[in-house]
């Protein structure tokens, strides 16, 4: 019997993966209590994200299946399912860590919370799995929302999160608009709304179709923390010292970018609009590169120069994507591995400590050395120093973009890397090389849960490194399965 | 034991060397024990290294993959095996001179300053190992990340800014420049490996050749060209066995190796398509050994002018690695000139840094002018003191003098007389900073308050500066067997 169900849910797996995250917010808000809800939560996103590496892995693996039509019709292709798998692993693990921030904001508002980092994941899991271009501005407004909802419950702690919040509604409401705005200028050029049938339509109206592409492109943008679209990023993150920031820092703005390689792998595939979408793309990873690395050197508090450092990030994926080559697409899903490991290395670490400004890393590596053995090995990856994920990221970015003749996308991942050397460096120097000032010198309290998944992170950054070869194979299939899964 | 368990060895030791050494701070007395005992193993594995090369025997490991066709291997080859015994057998002297420093001074977390003084080790073994251009940024960047922690050592408000430069200059020009080139050599020639003969040789034109060239040099700033050579008098804030690793056995000689290597196995010896670039890097290194050496002479602080010395004696390094690309004959003199520079190097300096600190410890003297009459109370310091002296000048019989004739031949066997004339020059100035310093600690009249410890300078701290000092006399009989044993990373370019 318990075969069969397993193999009903292999077969149905995109849907579970969306499901399983979407019931357990809602058992986590009936049962009320903050442990119990934590627990529920903790099972729920453990069956997403086994159900999404699972699915990742038959697909990756070998030839594609094909998916049962559920109303929204789900369509599943290479970039998705990678992405869709890293997101529920991130989603999972953050879950486990909020459980030490559990009483932060009051246990009432706890299975609140719980159930609103859920419905991100699922938000955003349904953005990489939909094929209908409406369907997934509603899966993304889902999960933005439900990041909005997330930094509002921290608003009691003071009315940065509530600026915040404000300001991820104001920005998401226009990245929103943008999308809508977007999918409706492609079906008029195209005819149709689905996302897969973008390459493959006879556009007649060029123009139109390339505004709309660039228009969704600007959306997701905007919600990935793409810099200079990104100041909701800092301010949403920068008084968050908790574990829910990794809900924000890391699993939305992953969510964004995920679906904007998603979505960026169609528009460029599309003949009539491809290199317009391309040139987008490579304008606003430059940007971002340049803008996100400079913020990042001047930043004073922790979790905004992870934001920006994150924006840095964001900048090369999309230089990435707009080589517009498998190998170009295989660089930018290691990217995205290599951000989220970073990110919640350097957020979860901060989080342990409830480190805000750079002043309070001061003798963190005495008063908390596991975080801060995480927070070193995140700059490091940050930085791209060899044997990290983060080189590896960036020297397949190098190599395709080398490949492709886009040397000066090459430059600026040397830029990216140099200003990493300056942030990551000083977060180190703090840490180890100086003393802790007397208001923070006593504080203890930060070997608690919260460090094992930022240690875990930590520790894997290192490992896939080392031997990425399971990575690099996982992220070349996607890339050769980008728009649709091989029959 | 084959050459790859010794291979291990050499490379892991210093690593578990400095486990143990923070696992156990105290006694002191088995914290010592255990971080002079790593150091003579890993030495005695070197020196098995190097009896193994010299009978042909090869090594080849790898340790992890990380990208597809480019391994993080090592290998053993003459450089590396000669270098590696060079430096882990003055490491053994330095380990021993530590241990007592750290007790005479009473250096603060002295277990944290001696386990990152072995990590620095396992990176400069690892930068001399290293198989390809990946392994070599990888132990490269290692060696800048195990090497800070030593001039941040004492955490106060000059160490830290010292430290951020010594970081920020090692790390951006190797990000910057290193890491380019590299990526610029993997697109020409799909691999990484180091190759006898030179990777590029006969795959790159004249404009790339030169342009490549520029950025490995600028890009190894731990060789410390200008304007890349900041890190190193920002290095003179750390305590003194922090400075001799990195100005004497690790950080400074892994710049003269890196240069070394990539000269000798990417470019390849006499390849003329580099020639202009190489002269225009051979005035730069010319003009500033001079410069690096009339600024020693300005400096009063024993630290700051032994940092300035070092990097005018570094340079010389590059300047022999960088005749080797000259057209002619006269290449592999160029290269011998370099190794037998970084030998001399490490002699020299090693020793000289050693009695600055054996001095600093017991009479608490850093100034030049507080020399005088010193060697009349601390003879054998101050014996080693001038013999080191000497071979950092360039007099026979000691081993900078047959680095430096080398070095001259090289220069003006390859048309460039002015460069031996600029090597002259330094030498010169070299004598001016160093020779009148060392006469007087030893000639003037000795001074009646010298020591700040009443029972003077322990065995620990004078033993390992005159055993360094006579190891500047190893080349007077060994620089033919060691030409011999380098033969092979040039024959295989030279011979037609």
């Amino acid at each position: 019997m318990t075969p069969a169900y397993l193999d009903l849910a292999r077969a149905h797996a995109p849907l579970l993966m969306i499901v399983a995250p979407l019931l357990g917010a809602a058992l986590t808000l009936v049962t009320g209590a903050a442990r119990v809800s934590w627990v529920v939560a903790c099972v729920a996103a453990g069956i997403g994200a086994y159900a999404a590496i699972d699915f990742a892995s038959v697909v990756l693996g070998g030839a594609g299946q094909a998916i049962a039509g559920v109303g929204v019709a789900l369509f599943v292709d290479g970039v998705g399912s990678f992405a869709a798998a890293l997101l529920a692993s991130v989603a999972a693990v953050t879950i486990l860590a909020v459980g030490a921030s559990l009483k932060d904001s009051g246990a009432a508002v706890a299975p609140l919370a719980l159930a609103l980092v859920l419905c991100i994941a699922s938000g955003w899991i349904g953005a990489l799995v939909a094929r209908d271009l409406i369907a997934i501005v509603a899966a993304v407004e889902t999960a933005w929302l439900a990041s909005v909802g997330l930094v509002m419950l921290n608003a009691q702690r003071g009315r940065g999160a509530l600026n915040g919040a404000l300001r991820m509604l104001s920005y998401g409401g226009v990245g929103a608009a943008f999308m809508l705005l977007g999918a409706g200028m492609i079906a008029r050029a195209t005819g149709s709304f689905a996302i897969d049938a973008l390459p493959l339509a006879h556009i007649q109206a060029h123009n139109l179709a390339a505004a709309g592409a660039a228009l969704i492109v600007l959306g997701l943008a905007v919600k990935g923390a793409v810099a200079p679209m990104h100041a909701w990023a800092a301010a949403a993150v920068g008084r968050l010292p908790t574990t829910y920031v990794l809900g924000i820092g890391v699993l939305s703005v992953l969510g964004a970018l995920s679906a904007l390689v998603r979505f960026s792998a169609y528009a460029i595939a599309a003949p009539e609009i491809g290199a317009a979408i391309s040139a987008t793309l490579a304008v606003l990873g430059a940007a971002s590169v340049i803008v996100g690395s400079v913020q990042a050197v001047g930043a004073r508090n922790l979790l905004r120069l992870t934001a920006y450092a994150g924006a840095s990030q964001a900048g090369c994926v999309l230089l990435s994507i707009a080589l517009g080559s498998p190998a170009g697409f295989a660089a930018a899903l290691m990217q995205l591995v290599a951000f989220s490991a970073a990110a919640m290395a350097l957020y979860g670490g901060a989080a342990a400590g409830r480190v805000q400004s750079l002043e309070m890393l001061d003798g963190y590596g005495q008063r908390a050395p596991l975080a801060s053995a995480a927070i070193t090995l995140g700059a490091l990856s940050l930085m791209g120093a060899p044997l990290t994920i983060g080189f590896l990221g960036r020297w397949r970015l190098v190599e395709a973009g080398v490949g492709a003749g886009w040397w000066w996308a090459a430059a600026l991942v040397v830029v990216a890397s140099l200003a990493g050397v300056f942030y990551g460096g000083r977060l180190i120097e703090r840490m180890y090389f100086r003393r802790a000032n007397a208001a923070y010198a006593g504080e203890r309290g930060v070997w608690r849960i919260a460090l094992a998944p930022a240690l875990i992170v930590a520790i894997a950054t290192v490992t896939i490194g080392v031997a990425p070869g399971f990575l690099l194979r996982a992220a070349a299939a996607a890339s050769l399965k980008l728009t649709g899964l091989a029959s | 034991m084959t050459p790859e368990i010794a291979m291990f060895c050499v490379l892991g030791a210093p690593v578990v060397q400095a486990l143990l050494v923070m696992l156990i701070p105290k006694p002191p007395g088995l914290r010592d024990l255990i971080h002079i005992g790593f150091s003579l193993f890993a030495a005695s594995c070197a020196v098995y290294l190097v009896s193994a090369v010299a009978h042909g025997q090869t090594g080849y490991i790898v340790l992890a993959r990380p990208l597809p066709n480019v391994d993080l291997a090592f290998e053993i080859d003459p450089l590396g095996a000669m270098m590696t015994a060079v430096l882990t057998g003055l490491g053994v002297l330095h380990a021993v001179h530590a241990a007592g420093v750290a007790r005479a001074k009473q250096e603060r977390e002295p277990s944290r300053m001696l386990a990152f003084i072995a990590l620095a080790m396992a990176g400069v073994t690892a930068v001399a190992f290293s198989a390809n251009l990946f392994s070599l940024f990888v132990a490269y960047q290692a060696l800048a990340l195990a090497a800070f922690p030593l001039v941040a050592h004492r955490g106060d408000s000059e160490a830290r800014p010292a430290a951020r430069a010594f970081l920020a200059t090692l790390l951006a020009s190797s990000v910057g420049c290193f890491l380019p080139a590299i990526i610029w050599t993997y697109a020409i020639s799909g691999t990484l490996d180091f190759q006898v003969g030179g990777v590029l040789a006969g795959r790159v034109d004249a404009l790339t050749a030169n342009v490549l060239l520029v950025f490995y040099v600028m890009g190894i700033a731990m060789a410390a060209i200008p304007p890349m050579h900041r890190w190193l008098p920002a290095s003179s804030t750390g305590p003194f066995p922090a400075l001799v690793t990195i100005q004497a056995l690790a950080v400074l000689p892994a710049g003269g190796i890196g240069v070394l290597k990539v000269v000798t196995f990417v470019f390849g010896v006499g390849m003329a398509e580099a020639a202009i670039a190489a002269q225009a890097l051979i005035v730069l290194v010319g003009v500033g050994m001079i410069v690096a050496a009339l600024i020693a002479l300005s400096k009063q602080d024993i630290r700051e002018r032994l940092a300035y010395s070092c990097m005018a004696q570094s340079l010389a390094v590059v300047m022999g690695a960088l005749l080797s690309l000259q057209p002619g004959h006269f290449g592999p003199a160029g290269l011998f000139a370099a190794a037998l520079q970084i030998i001399a190097l490490s002699c020299s300096a090693a020793t000289l840094l050693m009695g600055a600190g054996t001095t600093a410890a017991i009479t608490g003297r850093t100034k030049v002018a507080d020399y005088a009459g010193l060697g009349r109370v601390m003879p054998w310091t101050f014996a080693g003191f001038a013999i080191a002296s000497a071979s950092m000048i360039g007099m026979p019989p000691f081993a900078g003098a047959w680095a430096k004739l080398w070095l001259i031949t090289a220069a003006a066997g390859s048309g460039l007389v002015w460069a031996a004339g600029l090597a002259a020059g330094a030498a010169i100035l070299t004598f001016a900073h160093l020779g009148p310093l060392a006469a007087s600690a030893l000639a003037a009249r000795a001074p009646t308050d010298a020591f700040k410890r009443p029972d003077g300078a322990s065995i620990l701290l004078a033993a390992p500066v005159i055993l360094a000092a006579a190891a500047t006399l190893s080349l007077l009989v060994s620089v033919n067997s060691l030409a011999e044993f380098l033969a092979p990373i040039w024959t295989a370019r030279a011979a037609p």
